[in-house]
């Protein structure tokens, strides 16, 4: 059911019902519930509720439609874009991410992210009419502008896919940035941006890989011939997500993370664990440049879409983690990059009062705004309030939220998606800085180690791990230090995280829940018939070993199956593998979990290894982390062969 | 004037307390503006500041009145005296600080607003005044000590059989500030730490100025950077601003800015914190050129139109008294309780990522070396030990805790490049970092790691105390 709510009453939901849309829709609107946007509604009842989780939005062509991509519900809702009017669900694949518009507006493309497949949607029948495989978890979707090709963004194998458009067949892959995810077509349609979420491993060995600044980049594409012309540095970014243009196309802007995972992690106060920030490119302002979104008590957390007015005179992004969307004037934006002398570093992060240059206002909205997007004529900024199934309606005039869209009624508010809700808020942090999913970006990792303040400071350096499938590798930390889910998520993270007040026992619970019940993706490495390719065979065979290659039995606690376990891979103990550095006060780790382990770069405690080979070619010269220095490189490829389908 | 007379004197002067002759037509005036009750202290004389100094702000005694319908009474009447009222967060509680007798030092107590019952909350042997309910249960005041006014916190001792007694040396107590000198504590920021006014720098009181710390003493710094002019009565708004006075004007910290902010608002003297209603308007104790006294005035500080600003509103006036400090009584937003990570020693470790930055300008040339030096009990200056500062302009060092300290950036030839204005303290068991010297809040961190941090991970000790009884030799 659509509901429109308005916070400003009745009488003006019907008037601008009336207004906007003839009186015809107000049979179609109807019934209207009024209520505040923000409140909230415990259910007593805990069964698995199918929200819609609305990630994008996209307005048709001719802007009669509202095309909302539904996550959790795997839907598109076809909305009537002036009375939100529902005129169609259409079910689409598996955790649906990505959504584009052919250049005609006659096909709708959606990315099925855990399914590896794209649905062609005809929008004049409104049903899917096509489902094309592609690479691993594809997320962002762009159609070209001559309808030759489709470009896809597959986060887990790293690269965007070039489909033929009418085919679905796939022409070549071109590489991106690792956890490639988000595409923008430049308004000219001559090439497309590629953003990706995770930094790109170092491209060469110096020692301190994990010791030094992320690395990410804008993959640029010719979108005719399909290849990478350019690649734009972001330096010391990890987490990039969406790009926008202005409609000239002279200026362009991405969101992104500046984490401080180099700084010894010992309070928030002055962006103590990440600057929130754009880079802005293109003519209008020359070199790429680094702008802070946080202010000094008040942080832009986890900035996700962004759009730019067509008059360019407005710039809008929205903060998962801060429940509210930034409106930035662009005149002054540029006043602040172009009218003085730049830092050599080409970034403004470290000024937690530049943005008090441009920014103009902070609006409030539902939990975890995602996509967003204007109406044509420019007056109404739409945006999807990803974890209570809503749609904020923002006047671009005044720059309020002036109605709100409910698209699940009547759906209560359960143990999980109040979880869910904490997970993704930075509310409990000092200053509302980090939420859980500012390091464990859409419940994943971040592929950084960080330099955490309880062990002191540059010592005991920790990778970031994945949270699926957690149930059964209890204790948690490096150190294994934390028994269950609770500890982890509480007393530890209030005093060395937030800094600040956590949330209470009954929020825990549910965070616990939450966190607990994350599935694990599929894995991308195994057959679909779940058997084991040759190689994968030779290296189960190593993995299960216990003699070497000369015949000599290999001691039990050094056969990869002893510490590496059970179903998820691990023992739930910690052992001495002999990766000890002299930072760190202790030798024995706990034994990771195995789960998608070929997505989770770096490795080993302290992210040192920068790939599982060097795991054992580089960081394992006494084979005191399993009997492996007798392999042969074929053998040892066969083991890491095997170790991704874990 | 011996306490005899004085409390005398006292008795005459709050005898009179009630509102009078033209506070009539004054109320009415406000009439409109329903913000339910408040208090106020009323005291025949009000010397503004004075505590900084160490003096009496209210050298002939002073009253809390609690306004009800416009109609004011003593709110604890058995009291010679009582001051610095704080309404708790679910608005049934009021501590202050109170004299049972004229004699009495300041000690701070506690009323029920419903059945008036009073119960001792910190008994001892001086004066304790301005307390603050803070959450998680717990109390900060200022304790006046052989330093000066000191900011102490505790569990609230509602759920203790006996008072505290002697907090400063009594268990269970924290001390908050470790400076000589006066602090003060002046509200809670919704994110825990506790605004205090000092003198700027710390230990010299020149200047008054507002400073952050957190519950359990860690992190204290300057709210903003921008010294300049005296700012005091800060008091956080349900924006998130603060506001602040200089006397003859209103002053506001704002989230995006690093420096302050002026209010337009009605000529006038303003004596201090500002209460903010519901509707968003303040109540301020002001009073006019060439008035003697302050009253209480509502004022709404949205402009009336373009650029013009409302005007002040009387609400209360007592003849020949100053009403000041107005808090509103109801419920209010609990802050947020801080969590304390202190670890459990007697030292801190600081962490400095580029000593060069600096407000007053980046040093061109790299210190060789860090002087750490550390107050000792005769507040003498001494030398702790140095330590090397590295080319990226990081140094780390472990310090007393607990205790005044201050650095100085020296170069090769030992000669001081910059130096601290005042002195500051790290908690024992802190473990804190800065990005340089006097950066500024608005200066974040650049993430990378201190070259400092990769040529080792152990501090330069400088806590061997005799070291530190030697005075400091030379110039600084």
């Amino acid at each position: 059911m659509i509901v429109l709510l308005s916070h400003y009453g009745w009488r003006r939901v019907f008037a601008a019902a009336l207004a906007g849309s003839g009186a015809l829709l107000l049979g179609i609107v109807l019934p209207m519930v009024i209520r505040p946007a923000q409140a909230e509604r415990r259910s007593t009842n805990e069964d698995f509720v199918n929200y819609a989780s609305p990630l994008e939005l996209l307005f048709s062509p001719d802007g009669s439609r509202l095309y909302v991509l539904c996550q959790q519900s795997q839907q598109v809702r076809v909305l009537d874009a002036s009375s939100f009017a529902l005129i169609k669900n259409i079910a689409v694949g598996g955790v649906p991410r990505g959504i584009a518009l052919s250049s005609k507006g006659d096909r709708l493309y959606v990315t099925n992210s855990w399914d590896d497949t794209v649905s062609a949607i005809d929008t004049g029948a409104l049903d899917v009419v096509a489902t094309w495989h592609v690479g691993a978890e594809p997320s962002g979707i762009v159609a070209d502008p001559n309808a030759a090709h489709l470009f896809v963004a597959n986060r887990v194998s790293d690269d965007v896919a070039v489909l033929n458009a009418q085919t679905g067949e796939e022409e070549k892959r071109l590489a991106g940035g690792r956890g490639t995810s988000y595409l923008t077509l430049a308004p000219d349609g001559g090439k497309i941006y590629a953003t990706h979420i995770y930094p790109n491993p170092s491209s060469r060995r110096t020692g301190l890989e994990n010791r030094t600044a992320p690395e990410s980049e804008i993959s640029v594409i010719d979108a005719k011939r399909a290849t990478v012309m350019d690649r734009i540095p972001l330096h010391s970014i990890a987490g990039v997500f969406h790009l926008a243009f202005s409609r000239d196309g002279r200026l362009g802007v991405v969101v992104e993370y500046h984490p401080k995972n180099l700084v010894p992690l010992a309070h928030l106060e002055h962006g103590g664990a990440f600057a929130y920030t754009i880079t802005l490119f293109g003519t209008m302002v020359g070199k790429p440049v680094e702008v802070p979104l946080d202010e000094l008590d008040r942080y832009a957390s986890q900035p996700f879409g962004v759009a730019i007015s067509y008059d360019s005179s407005r710039m809008y992004i929205t903060l998962g983690g801060s429940d509210a969307v930034l409106a930035i004037d662009v005149r002054r934006l540029l006043n602040f990059v172009n009218a003085r002398p730049r830092p050599a570093s080409g970034s403004y992060a470290a000024d937690l009062s530049a943005s008090s240059n441009y920014v103009i206002a902070r609006i409030p909205v539902g939990h975890n705004p995602r996509g967003l997007a204007l109406s044509a004529d420019g007056r109404r900024l739409l945006v999807a309030n990803r974890l209570d199934d809503t749609i904020s309606v923002i006047d671009t005039n005044t720059l309020r939220v002036s109605a709100t869209v409910e698209l699940n009624r009547q759906e209560p508010v359960n143990v999980l998606r109040r979880g869910e809700q904490t997970f993704y808020s930075a509310h409990y942090s000092f200053q509302g800085q980090i939420g859980c999913s500012s390091c464990h970006i859409d419940s994943t990792f971040d592929g950084l180690t960080w330099d955490l303040e309880p062990d002191g400071f540059g010592v005991d350096i920790v990778d970031n791990r994945l949270l699926e499938d957690l149930r059964g590798t209890e204790p948690f930390k490096w150190n294994g230090g934390n028994p269950n889910i609770p500890t982890e998520c509480g007393p530890r993270t209030e005093k060395y995280f937030w800094r600040s007040e956590n949330y209470d026992d009954l929020t825990l619970s549910d965070l616990t829940v939450y966190v607990r019940t994350m599935r694990l993706r599929p894995n991308r490495w195994r057959l679909p018939n779940g058997e084991l390719t040759a190689a994968q065979e030779r290296g189960k065979a190593i993995f299960e070993r216990s003699v070497d290659r000369f015949g000599k039995p290999i001691t039990v606690e050094n056969q990869c199956s002893y510490c590496h376990s059970g179903p998820k891979g691990t023992s739930q103990k910690s052992f001495d593998v002999g990766t000890r550095k002299a930072t760190d006060e202790s030798g024995l780790f706990d034994t990771p979990q195995l789960a998608n382990v070929a997505m989770t770069a770096p490795y080993l405690h302290d992210g040192s290894a920068r790939t599982m080979e060097e795991i054992w070619t580089i960081f394992n010269p006494a084979d005191k982390h399993g009997r492996t220095n007798d392999l042969t490189k074929d053998e040892l490829n066969d083991l890491v062969e095997y170790l991704r389908t874990r | 004037m011996n306490s005899i007379s004085r409390a005398v004197m006292i008795a005459i002067t709050l005898s009179a307390l009630q509102p009078v002759g033209a506070l009539a037509e004054q109320r009415k005036v406000a009439a409109g503006a329903d913000f339910g009750d408040y208090i106020v202290t009323a005291a025949p004389i009000y010397k503004q500041l004075a505590e900084l100094r160490g003096e009496e702000r209210f050298p002939a005694g002073a009253r809390l009145l609690l306004v009800h319908n416009g109609k004011s009474e003593p709110l604890v009447p058995e009291f010679a005296a009582s001051v610095d009222a704080d309404v708790s967060f679910d608005g049934l509680w009021v501590m202050f600080a109170g004299k049972k007798n004229a004699g009495d030092p300041w000690q701070i107590w506690e009323v029920n607003l419903q059945d008036r019952k009073v119960r001792s909350v910190v008994a001892t042997k001086t004066d304790a005044v301005r307390p603050l309910y803070l959450p998680g249960g717990r109390l900060v005041w200022a304790q006046r000590t052989a330093n000066g006014f000191e900011l102490e916190s505790t569990e609230d001792a509602r759920r203790r059989e006996a008072p505290a007694l002697n907090p400063t040396a009594g268990p269970g107590i924290t001390p908050l500030t470790y400076i000589r000198g006066n602090a003060f504590p002046t509200g809670v920021l919704r994110d825990g730490r506790i605004m205090f006014e000092a003198g700027f720098p710390f230990d010299a009181a020149a200047t008054p100025e507002i400073y952050l710390v957190y519950a359990d003493g860690s992190g204290v710094e300057s709210y903003r950077c921008d010294h300049g002019r005296g700012r005091w009565g800060a008091r956080q708004l349900a924006s998130g601003d603060v506001v602040f006075t200089h006397g003859s004007e209103l002053g506001r910290f704002s989230s995006p800015f690093a420096h302050e902010s002026q209010i337009a608002a009605p000529a006038a003297q303003y004596a201090g914190s500002v209460a903010e209603t519901v509707a968003g308007a303040w109540l301020l104790s002001t009073r006019q050129a060439g008035q003697s006294h302050y009253a209480i005035n509502l004022w709404n500080p949205k402009p009336v139109s373009g650029a013009q600003i409302a005007k002040l509103v009387p609400v209360l006036a007592v003849t020949g008294v100053d009403l000041v400090d107005p808090v509103l009584v109801g419920t209010r937003a609990r802050p947020n309780r801080h969590p304390s990570g202190l670890h459990p020693w007697n030292y801190a470790n600081l962490l400095a990522l580029d000593a060069r930055i600096s407000r007053d300008g980046t040093l061109r040339e790299t210190p060789a070396e860090v002087r750490v030096e550390v107050q000792d009990a005769n507040g003498r200056a001494a030398v702790a030990g140095k330590a090397p500062v590295e080319q990226d302009g990081s140094f780390y060092v472990r310090v007393p805790g607990d205790r005044p300290i201050r650095f100085s950036l020296l170069d090769k030839k030992g000669i001081v490049l910059r130096q601290e204005r005042g002195w500051f303290w790290a908690r024992g068991g802190e473990q804190r970092y800065c990005t340089g010297c006097h950066a500024g809040p608005e200066r974040g961190s650049e993430n990378r790691v201190p070259a400092v941090l990769m040529r080792s991970t152990t501090p330069t000790d400088l806590t061997d105390l005799k070291m530190i009884l030697s005075p400091t030799r030379g110039g600084q």
